[in-house]
């Protein structure tokens, strides 16, 4: 289903939205996930709530990492930590060697922008749109041309098998088909890291199946994949696995 | 984002539900309407006072007999004459004493009925001297017209000038030039034929198109005082019926008006005068245009709060409906400006789009009014859209777009991207 053949250069988005000074390069030798002492508390009718206790993590370049637990044990927390949807209470965040963890918002909407691909359990298409609209959203965010745009999703709409579909609207696809438009969404401004949180968790086991294969042959290619899941058996196509208890996270 | 991405993403943002973007239009819609049909039809009533006061001579002033209530008149014991008005006396007193004025103009009624074969018409007979052309801007039509002559007078030849509408119906499609009109038992024969450009009335009073003159020294020769006989043996005379002061410079108009007021109150015992000056109904016409505007902008600015509320409960719905979009948006790279952007312009183009509808169903309702105030064969309502009513209407649209879309958009930009994800 996923054929690198399809698209043959890498593309790069630009990445305007982020200043000189914050522009990232990639380097080999260097873990493009840090955390330090990262921790998030929550606070509710005076009560403080470690959803992620102060947690030491290093993700390599490539790597395929898995975030398993409980409900309600933090895993969504640590994941939309990843994405820089929320702050963390303390601790720092380097993606790519850089801290990303204090930024302020316009250069936090930069790096998801450049740097994360999301991939949401309920899919998270704009239903008013068509799949090819979906997939340019986030190249338009990144001051993609329109043509170039357009190209771009054309060729990842159809390396995930949805060629001459590109005119339908997320109602008219399947399960799986709308997932794999989000797959496509994700990769659309080529990012450093995929997040995805329990993408296979509103779908049959088949199509559950057919989406993890996604995964793994984006690994294969090289990118850096993070999916938050309840299903164990997942865990045997990880490089990397966590688990989470009460916010703490523990390797292995 | 690019404006042309901005542009496609809220257009596919208001077409989503087009009907409900319609309706939230409505408000903006009647507002602009309503607008664009007032300043029309205030602007045709604005410019149609202005074109009758200038057509008199903005720097004439008009003096003008007006006869009085009965009760004042001197009576006999069987029979008594009105004498009224403006008096030769007047007359001479303001050719030697007003150094100001450069033309003084005398117009008499002469009273008697113009008939076309055995039925009366509305056409006036006028009685005045070779200067009345010029104090009202008439004009000759036809190059063989010529108006009246001091010459006329002097020779006592019994020649007229004949207005178009008057011409018209008088002599129909034959040529005037050389036919005669009968005024009171005396054949006057037509050497002009003039024209108002703008279809001026004497004094507000005779449409100049409609009136034939006379050299006023023959009527003079051949009535003396105008003496009418009127019903249970009553007479009235009048020297003058109106006198045209041409002002030297429109800076000594007021001066000369309070000049002569004061003279008239002086030397007449009744109020049996009126003292006309275009320059002060024109200022007076500016005034009132102000005042008419100040009570348009009211009730445009009422109109467009109320649209404008509409917009920004429309925007607010939209925005709850929506939260969810903002929150993907935002976990895919949008930025709070790009939020605040999106919002805002489909806050300007719903407005945009209420304003150019408003400005067209406000072009149709002016002309609807103006046909149907024309139904009863009066000259009725006369609308004028002018480009800059048009361009202050879709300005004021597009204002009202920002000023009441500027809240929710903000709203939109500042909701937490996680939150925003969860809402359901």
């Amino acid at each position: 289903m996923l054929s690198r053949a399809n698209n043959p250069e890498p593309f790069q988005a630009p990445r305007g939205q982020l200043s000189g000074a914050d522009q990232v390069s990639g380097t080999g030798a260097q873990p493009l996930i840090e955390l330090c002492g990262l921790s998030k508390t929550y606070e509710a009718g005076g009560v403080h709530i470690a959803a992620l206790r102060p947690t030491d993590l290093v993700v390599q370049r490539g790597a395929f990492l898995t975030v398993m637990g409980p409900s309600g044990s933090g895993k969504s927390t640590l994941l939309n930590l990843f994405g820089l949807l929320i702050r963390p209470t303390s601790g720092v965040y380097r993606l790519e060697g850089r801290t990303v963890s204090d930024l302020n918002d316009d250069s936090t909407s930069a790096v998801r922008c450049s740097l994360i691909g999301m991939v949401f359990q309920s899919f998270n298409l704009l239903s008013h749109l068509t799949i090819l609209e979906n997939v340019c959203v986030p190249m338009q965010y990144a001051g993609v041309p329109r043509a170039r745009m357009r190209k771009r999703a054309k060729e990842l709409l159809a390396q995930f098998g949805l060629e001459g579909r590109d005119g339908s609207r997320p109602m008219q696809l399947s399960g799986g088909q709308c997932q794999r438009v989000a797959i496509a969404r994700a990769l659309a401004n080529d990012p450093s890291v995929i997040l995805a949180d329990e993408p296979t968790g509103n779908l049959d086991e088949k199509t559950g199946q057919e989406v993890l294969t996604i995964f793994q042959e984006l690994h294969r290619s090289g990118k850096t994949i993070i999916m938050v899941t309840h299903n164990p058996v997942y865990r045997q196509y990880a490089t990397q696995s966590v688990t989470i208890h009460d916010g703490k996270v523990t390797e292995g | 984002m690019r404006p042309l991405e901005m542009a496609v993403t809220v257009y596919a943002s208001l077409t989503r539900h087009l009907i409900r973007s319609l309706l939230a239009t409505l408000g903006i819609v009647l507002g602009i309407a309503a607008v664009v049909a007032m300043l029309a039809i205030g602007e045709g009533g604005r410019r149609e006072a202005l074109r009758q006061i200038e057509s008199q001579g903005v720097d004439n002033i008009i003096l003008r007999s007006v006869k009085p209530v009965e009760g004042n008149s001197q009576q006999t014991t069987r029979s008594f004459t009105q004498r009224y008005g403006i008096t030769q006396r007047d007359f001479d007193h303001i050719r030697n004493i007003f150094e100001n004025v450069r033309l003084l103009v005398p117009v008499m009624d002469t009273r008697r009925d113009i008939f076309v074969g055995q039925q009366t018409t509305d056409i006036e007979a006028i009685a005045t001297v070779p200067e009345f052309l010029e104090v009202t801007r008439c004009r000759l039509v036809d190059r063989r017209s010529r108006f009246l002559r001091a010459t006329d007078g002097q020779v006592m030849d019994p020649v007229c000038v004949v207005g178009v509408k008057a011409a018209r119906r008088l002599f129909g499609h034959q040529d005037p030039f050389g036919q005669s009109v009968v005024i009171g038992n005396v054949s006057f024969r037509v050497v002009g034929l003039m024209e108002s450009p703008g279809s001026g009335r004497l004094a507000g009073q005779y449409e100049f198109n409609n009136v034939i003159c006379v050299p006023i020294e023959i009527i003079r020769a051949l009535w003396g005082g105008i003496r009418v006989q009127m019903r249970r043996g009553t007479a009235e005379q009048v020297d003058y019926d109106f006198l045209y002061l041409s002002v030297k410079e429109t800076g000594a108009i007021p001066g000369t008006a309070g000049r002569l007021r004061t003279y008239l109150r002086s030397v007449h015992a009744q109020a049996d005068y009126e003292v006309q000056v275009p320059y002060e109904l024109l200022q007076s016409a500016r005034k009132t245009q102000r005042i008419f505007t100040i009570v348009m902008t009211s009730i445009a600015a009422i109109s467009l709060l109320v649209g404008g509320i509409g917009i920004m409960n429309i925007m607010l719905a939209n925005i709850f409906e929506r939260t969810r979009e903002i929150g993907v948006r935002r976990a895919l790279g949008a930025r709070k400006r790009d939020i605040l952007w999106q919002f805002l312009s489909e806050s300007v183009l719903l407005t945009s789009i209420g304003g150019a509808l408003g400005v067209g169903l406000g072009i149709a309702t002016a002309a609807v009014a103006e046909t149907v105030s024309r139904m009863g064969g009066d000259a009725g309502l006369k609308a004028v859209v002018t480009s800059e009513s048009l361009l202050v209407a879709l300005a004021v649209s597009v204002i009202t777009g920002i000023t009441f879309g500027t809240h929710p958009a903000w709203k939109a930009a500042q909701l937490d991207p996680l939150t925003a994800l969860r809402h359901e």
